[in-house]
């Protein structure tokens, strides 16, 4: 059980693949500038990556070793045409607002990135977990920019209008560049004090220990 | 290597591998693409009810262009209700960009009744189009203008992208246009064949004529051009196509503009004394006033040319129009 927590919590937060592995740039420079693309890209990537986590680690011993890559970019990219036909027939407002990106999840580095790192060498349930781990990671993350940018954009959330004050240049890519910036500068913060004060917490544990063990 | 070394060997796993892996995936998509298939009919209906707001039945009817200001690109008639779904492209916007809209446009009785929604679809070259609020495009709907003729003067106006809202009313104002010549509605536009009429709204025109001093007055009313709005100029023309007198009503410079104008053309006293050959002879080379453009090394590039430009065009039009509405009177008169 500890495995799973640790799978999650690294994709979630730890080894978050937007803040802290500073990968999927292109898709989430192009989409912030909507909470409600950024939620929909992210989501989209969430059930490509799991997907193709679980096929590629069904296959890993089947797959020769030197036609692996080959072989991920061709299962990737049945998935996301599958997305594509999916969300074009059912969620076409979705489909129109990703637009051009929608095929770019194909070379989605963090797609190819978790079927070679992970999916290639772990079983099919803890490639799952890592795909929806991950994948929830990159939702949370576009989403939460794409709310800061649509508001202070267009002075609208998921495309209700709110306010009439915006800052035109955020719901722009450039725009969209500082806040990814002062995004992660904010998470990194965040996730050094934890760590900082998980460290201090055991280091005491570790003392008090010694001492008890001493006396 | 033998051939059985070749199919016992790697490089033959590794094509077979491959090969098994794109005929799954060929098939699978095969598959999906035969359940998922959006059609060509489907995509429209899709298009028309976001628009339209519900499923409805719809008939495409034959388009034509009826005002100047915009171009009409599809037309349906919506067989549920009667009310049409035009596709306008309305002109005059920023950098001489237009704003494409779908204007649904109600009718009752064989008339234009109001405007059911407007609902932006494209831009050329409209950098603050993003500043078009829901809220513009709703007074259309909720404070229809007397005639549903919309313009920027009468508070169609987003601040901050007037020459976008410019467009959008040339959009809605072309749609009603439209459906209003097709139920055989349309007022008959009599200086629709006039000279210079390029940047008049004709509807907007009109004249007033004395037969004993064979003057013509002209109510002239200008598009919006650049970042000038329309102006409002009256225009008094005697024998021979001379200009007597030359006075702006409403000033369409905007944002200060208007003191960057020649001060001639403020007082009028550029055109006052000349005819339509006076008036081109104000540009370079006898330059035939098609285009902006046509102004380069005269006097009228100041900080508001376009404001100057279409001064210029009022008196142009004006000027070389006067032949034809005393000839158009005169026939009326002889007539009764």
């Amino acid at each position: 059980m500890n495995k799973y927590k640790k799978i999650t919590l690294d994709g979630l937060i730890f080894q978050n693949p937007t803040f802290m592995l500073v990968l999927g740039t292109c898709p989430t420079l192009g989409l912030i500038s909507s909470a409600f693309s950024a939620m929909g890209m992210g989501l989209t990537v969430l059930v490509v990556l799991t997907l193709s986590n679980i096929i590629i680690s069904a296959l890993r011993k089947v797959i020769p070793n030197s036609v692996r890559i080959p072989c991920y970019i061709v299962i990737i990219a049945t998935l996301v045409t599958f997305m594509r036909m999916f969300l074009e027939k059912f969620l076409p407002d979705l489909y129109d607002s990703l637009g051009g990106f929608l095929a770019l999840i194909v070379v989605n580095c963090i797609i190819l990135g978790r079927a070679e790192a992970y999916a290639s060498k772990n079983g099919v349930v803890e490639s799952a977990v890592d795909g929806i781990a991950n994948g929830l990671g990159f939702t949370i993350a576009l989403t939460i920019m794409g709310i800061i940018c649509e508001f202070l954009g267009k002075g609208s959330l998921f495309g209700a209008q709110i306010m009439d004050f915006q800052i035109g240049m955020l719901a722009k890519p450039a725009g969209a560049f500082l806040v990814y910036g002062i995004c992660i500068a904010v998470f990194v913060y965040i996730i050094d004090n934890f760590e900082r004060a998980r460290r201090v917490k055991a280091n005491k544990l570790a003392r008090e220990n010694l001492l008890k063990e001493e006396a | 290597m033998s051939v059985k070394e070749f199919f016992k060997g790697n490089v033959f796993k590794c094509i077979i591998a491959l090969l098994c892996v794109l005929l799954v995936s060929g098939i699978f998509l095969t598959i999906m693409n035969s359940l998922l298939y959006v059609t060509d009919e489907e995509r429209f209906e899709r298009a028309i009810n976001k628009i339209y707001g519900k499923s409805v039945k719809t008939e495409s009817v034959t388009v034509a262009d009826y005002n100047s200001n915009a171009t009409i690109n599809e037309a349906y008639k919506i067989k549920d209700d009667g009310n049409y779904l035009v596709k306008s492209t309305g002109k005059g916007g920023f950098e001489n960009g237009t704003v494409t809209c779908w204007v649904v446009v109600e009718v009752k009785g064989g008339k234009v009744s109001g405007i059911g929604k407007v609902v932006i679809d494209s831009n050329k070259n409209q950098s603050y189009i993003s500043k078009i609020s829901q809220n513009f495009l709703n007074s259309f709907e909720n404070n229809p203008a007397k005639d549903f003729y919309f313009t920027t003067s009468d508070g169609y106006l987003t601040s901050g992208a007037s020459m976008s809202s410019n467009a959008i009313c040339n959009a809605v104002n072309g749609a009603v246009d439209f459906i209003n010549a097709k139920l055989g509605n349309l007022a008959e536009d009599i200086y629709a064949d006039f000279e210079y009429v390029k940047n008049i709204i004709t509807k907007e025109t009109s004249h007033e004529y004395n037969a004993e001093t064979k003057e013509v007055i002209f109510h002239i009313k200008t598009n919006g051009f650049g970042n000038a709005i329309q102006f409002t100029i009256d225009v008094t023309v005697g024998e021979n196509g001379i200009i007597s007198d030359y006075d702006i009503i409403k000033n369409g410079s905007t944002s200060g503009y208007e003191s960057k104008m020649l001060a001639s053309i403020l007082d009028g006293s550029l055109f006052i004394g000349k005819d339509i050959e006076g008036i081109k002879g104000i540009l370079q080379n006898g330059a035939d006033l098609g285009t902006i453009g046509s102004l380069n090394g005269s006097d009228l590039i100041t900080g508001a040319t376009q404001s100057n430009y279409l001064c210029l065009n009022a008196a142009a039009f004006a000027a070389a129009n006067y032949n034809t509405i005393i000839s158009m009177e005169q026939g009326g008169q002889e007539n009764e």
